[in-house]
């Protein structure tokens, strides 16, 4: 897209955007205190026509944010100060519409009966009921072994796609190369499914349950290395590759001898993060049923027992901080 | 019949870059020629045109007769596997032995499921461990390559094409990031593959001095096209001048 156009399109969007912001926020939350009415076609109208009157405004006197992106050096000290106040004004209006989105309420963070249950909430955290403690690592055990076996069924077909996924490997031929495309799409999609998300798949299909907690990881796992690996490859020194191309060797061979040799290192590194994320998420898997601590976290939590979710807490910081530890360990030893 | 043939070779990159334009050139067998050129002259892309890592636009390459411009697969294969071919960044496998680099040269003769468990056959390893003693680097087998120095490994570089029992050995600057004194060790290893075991070298340099001492015949690359072709000795400073430009100043290396 030309510069031009993305400087009219920004303008547009600003002049939309801005005018939301001040007909719905400002208008009708803050100074009519209403609910938002269903928009009309009258609104968008509005919206439309306040759009082209930045586009207009960046057009002939050059002084929003577009024409800022488009001329750049060429404009005077004014019109870069009024588009730098385009930008300005913007923020400070998405600011304050966000605070009235999230209801921010300062009020009910120091309100005196608020600040009792969290000191009486947080005393019983810190005092950890240790008779679970057992419970508490089988739990966590459980935990470990559902983000290492993701990892390990993950791994054999994270390592296959992540060379399908590679462009360099794939372009040579316009079949493989649309495989390729395919891939890459499909892989961005899985990847963009939050693993909570799958887990509720499989929690539908396999049960609730460890189990279903292990597939949603699996799944996300494939998708994360294969990009992760995918990338590595792509990133590898060609010159390598020609010299064993020059012997006359088989692809396979190529690959073998001019592309594993520039991966496994990294590849490995990938696999020890990727378990480590992997125990963290694994928490937080359980969380919605899959199994582990995190189970063992909403139950007592649901039971309102402060004291035993204090010491689940614990356990979880213990382990993800020796995890983290290990791993950056483990993969600072194979750099 | 002329070893290699050079019929108007161009080629053109899919980003529009011309980097040969007609190119036509004759080598005879046993020929030790030097390529001479500024960078991005096309010295690269002619050596990688002879042995078919790039595919020309137009014009034809016959090697001992037979077109090979546009073959593919399993000729393609065959066909590289009689040329060898050196570069200047080396392109060895760093975290791997001396040894493990040179049998890579001998891919193309080893079934694949044999070379990828690395069961490479006996007289195979035997004839690895033959061509490091050529080339000086018989006790430094089982060695990783990352220590090696620059010289060492262009070496391991060479014993790994000799692996092909090359008919030709391509060089793409073999020397450019040594010192001069290994440039030369490096050099002189080339001038014995040539005389001795009678592989034709075609090699691009960047020092006029090492192509005087080295080369039997010149071919001079300026934007793409030969200007200029003839014995090393011919190459006068008017030439040197038109090949390298008007700032050029000629350094030797000893």
């Amino acid at each position: 897209m030309s510069r031009r156009w993305q400087s009219v399109l920004l303008d547009f969007g600003i002049g939309l955007y801005g005018a939301v912001l001040l007909y719905r926020i400002v208008w009708v939350h803050m100074v009519q205190d209403g609910e938002a009415p269903p928009v009309t076609p009258p609104e968008l109208g509005f919206y439309a026509v306040a759009g082209l009157i930045v586009v207009g405004l960046g057009l002939y006197l050059r002084c929003t944010l577009g024409a800022w992106i488009r001329w750049r050096q060429e404009l005077k000290q004014w019109q870069r100060i009024c588009a730098l106040h385009w930008g300005l004004t913007l923020l400070v209006l998405t600011i304050w519409a966000g605070w009235v989105i999230t209801k921010v309420s300062p009020l009910d963070l120091l309100s005196a009966e608020g600040l009792r249950s969290a000191g009486r909430l947080f005393g019983a955290l810190l005092s950890p009921e240790f008779s679970i403690l057992d419970k508490a690592l089988a739990a966590m055990v459980q935990t470990i072994y559902i983000a290492l076996m993701a990892t390990l069924f993950g791994l054999p077909p994270a390592v296959v796609l992540g060379f399908l996924a590679a462009r360099n490997i794939m372009r040579g031929h316009p079949l493989t190369f649309a495989f390729y495309a395919f891939l890459r799409v499909l892989i961005n999609f899985t990847r963009s499914v939050e693993p909570l998300i799958w887990a509720v798949v499989f929690s539908v299909w396999v049960g609730i349950g460890p189990f279903a907690g292990m597939l949603a990881m699996t799944v996300h796992t494939v998708a994360a290395l294969t990009k992760l690996y995918s990338e590595q490859v792509e990133s590898i020194d060609s010159g390598l590759v020609e010299a064993v191309e020059s012997t006359g060797a088989h692809p396979v061979q190529v690959v073998w001898f001019g592309v594993v040799p520039q991966v496994v290192l990294p590849f490995l590194a990938f696999t020890i993060y990727r378990w480590d994320t992997n125990v963290r998420m694994a928490t937080v898997i359980g969380v919605v049923g899959g199994g582990g601590i995190g189970t063992l976290l909403m139950q007592y939590q649901g039971l309102a027992r402060w004291h035993e979710v204090g010491l689940i807490v614990l356990v979880i910081a213990a382990v993800v901080w020796i995890m983290d530890y290990l791993s950056a360990r483990l993969r600072e030893a194979i750099a | 019949m002329t070893f290699l043939e050079l019929q108007n070779v161009r080629k053109i990159f899919p980003n529009g870059v011309v980097a040969l334009q007609d190119v036509s050139l004759r080598v005879e067998r046993g020929e030790f020629l030097a390529i001479i050129g500024l960078s991005g002259s096309g010295k690269s892309t002619l050596l990688r045109c002879i042995n078919r890592l790039i595919e020309p636009s137009s014009g034809r390459i016959l090697f001992e007769g037979v077109d090979v411009t546009h073959i593919r697969g399993e000729q393609l294969r065959q066909y590289r596997r009689r040329i060898g071919m050196i570069f200047q960044q080396f392109n060895i496998i760093e975290r791997r032995t001396v040894l493990e680099n040179v049998l890579v040269g001998a891919l193309g003769r080893v079934s694949i499921w044999r070379s990828l468990v690395g069961a490479f056959p006996m007289e195979v390893v035997e004839e690895a461990l033959h061509n490091l003693e050529i080339v000086g680097l018989a006790d430094k087998a089982t060695e990783r390559v990352r220590m090696l120095s620059g010289g060492q490994k262009q070496r391991v570089a060479i014993a790994r094409a000799l692996m092909q029992r090359p008919e030709a050995l391509l060089a793409d600057e073999p020397v450019a990031s040594l010192d001069p004194a290994t440039s030369h060790s490096v050099m002189r290893y080339l001038e014995e593959i040539n005389r001795q075991l009678g592989v034709t070298v075609i090699c691009s340099l960047h020092f006029l001095s090492l192509v005087r001492r080295y080369a039997r015949r010149v071919v001079a690359l300026r934007a793409g096209s030969i200007v200029f072709e003839g014995a090393p000795a011919e190459i006068t400073e008017e030439w040197f001048r038109y090949i390298y430009g008007d700032e050029a100043q000629e350094v030797e290396i000893r």
